[in-house]
């Protein structure tokens, strides 16, 4: 586990710790919806009275296997990123140390899953060698959140029209796009191996989702991240139109 | 000129194929029949066992989340249960040679006497056959048929998606409830749940 800023923990200031998982060639973890398989690791902080760890920030993943079984998650490296907040009792100035601690689950796979188990700690503020490396892990966190999905600008529009088969999913931008892909962040409501078929629109493009065989009942929202061209990712809601 | 016309035949009827497999396993649909052989020898076909309720269950022994479920004895006893109530119950293993949980038939029959499973037979799938008809994604991955051939249940093994043994008490099991909603003539309330597991590991 590492941390982005060296500093003493203030209050009212959340700051951000990650977790870095080094994965050998051919090992993948999972993003928080695995897709056909795997798991998503999980995290069970243990921090000091009055802190309190937010959701953890996913980067975008990529589409990991082939044929009809297919997974969402990472390869290589992966570092995963939560924000804590400092109690609201904590003074300014106040420079004791604060231990944080992490107890992660997580499945990782190549042909082969093995379910894995770490605990990982940091203090802060960081000292030593840690405070050396704290110049080297910003630029680590600075490019990993530039991986994490934005929210949608506020002049784009989306929408989902449900079909028999298919969610259509029609995307307003301000500039016309060449192609788009999308990772559901709910299971079993689109078929994780079908192509998803892009149609350029006037005024954006369409994205064609086959549904999941395993897909119960109507949803009211088709919700996940949209990737475009040149890997802008962002978070969408997309209401759903039933027709 | 003809032989480019047959060409496009071809395409067309794998076209066809293809979406009748896309389609094939969906609950209240006729589930697809099948030919397959088990660790014996023997050939089994779904029509073979009109009248009764079938169990499919994808394995590979190598998994963890298959581990789970064996070396508790939770799948063993599953098997013993409702094999005992008159269910048929088919292991399938669709590992294609090469790949992790390959088995030859001497080695399946020597490990399910080892862990004491009591399936109706274990049906080897290296070709990936019978898991693409189901779009098998994980093992586990069950699936229900009714003795009128309908698709009842399609999904998990239970609601603890985790390779955590310690998980399987206080579980709900899905494939014990739907089996026992329908053979009460009750409708199946949880019909498909995501599986989970590891990926099936089918031919590149």
């Amino acid at each position: 586990m590492i941390a982005a800023q060296a500093a003493p923990p203030q209050s009212g200031r959340p700051f951000s710790v990650g977790l870095l998982f080094h994965l050998e060639p051919g090992w993948h973890v999972y993003w928080q919806n695995a897709g056909d398989s795997g798991q998503p690791p999980t995290i069970q902080w243990s921090l000091p009275p009055g802190f309190r760890a937010g959701a953890i920030a996913w980067p975008t993943p990529t589409r990991l296997g082939k044929g009809s079984v297919i997974d969402y998650g990472y390869e290589s490296q992966v570092l995963l990123i939560a924000p804590i907040h400092p109690p609201a009792s904590r003074k300014s100035g106040q420079t004791d140390a604060v231990e944080i601690a992490a107890d992660i689950k997580y499945l990782i796979c190549r042909e082969i899953c093995i379910p894995a188990k770490a605990h990982a700690t940091v203090s802060l503020p960081l000292s030593g060698d840690a405070a050396k490396q704290a110049t080297q892990w910003r630029t680590l966190f600075e490019r990993t959140e530039s991986q994490i999905p934005k929210r949608l600008p506020s002049d784009w529009k989306v929408v989902a029209r449900s079909n028999a088969d298919n969610f259509v999913l029609s995307v307003r931008t301000a500039a016309p796009a060449t192609q788009a892909s999308f990772f559901p962040l709910d299971q079993n409501v689109i078929e994780n191996s079908a192509p998803q078929s892009f149609a350029p629109a006037k005024t954006g493009f369409q994205l064609t989702l086959k549904k999941s065989d395993l897909l119960a009942k109507p949803i009211t929202a088709l919700r996940g991240v949209l990737v475009l061209e040149g890997n802008p990712a962002y978070e969408i809601a997309a209401p759903v139109i039933q027709q | 000129m003809k032989r480019h016309f047959a060409a496009s035949l071809t395409a067309i009827v794998l076209l066809v194929l293809a979406t009748s497999l896309a389609w094939a396993a969906r609950i209240g649909d006729p589930a697809p029949n099948f030919t397959a052989t088990d660790t014996n020898g023997q050939t089994h076909k779904l029509s073979d066992y009109a009248g009764k309720f079938v169990v499919l269950e994808w394995h590979n022994r190598g998994c963890p989340y298959t581990q789970k479920h064996y070396n508790s004895g939770n799948m063993e006893n599953l098997q013993r249960e409702w094999t005992g109530r008159g269910v048929i119950w088919l292991t399938v293993i669709s590992s294609a040679p090469g790949k992790q949980g390959f088995v030859t038939a001497s080695d399946e029959n020597a490990y399910v006497k080892q862990v004491n499973a009591a399936p109706t037979a274990v049906l080897l799938d290296p070709t990936g056959t019978l898991g693409h008809l189901y779009d098998a994604k994980t093992t586990p991955h069950m699936f229900i048929i009714n003795p009128q051939g309908t698709l009842i249940y399609n999904g998990a093994i239970d609601d603890r998606p985790t390779a955590d043994r310690s998980d399987i008490n206080g579980a709900k099991n899905y494939v014990s409830a739907a089996l026992e909603q329908a053979l009460a003539g009750k409708p199946v309330t949880t019909p498909t749940t995501r599986p989970y597991g590891c990926s099936v590991k089918y031919p590149d």
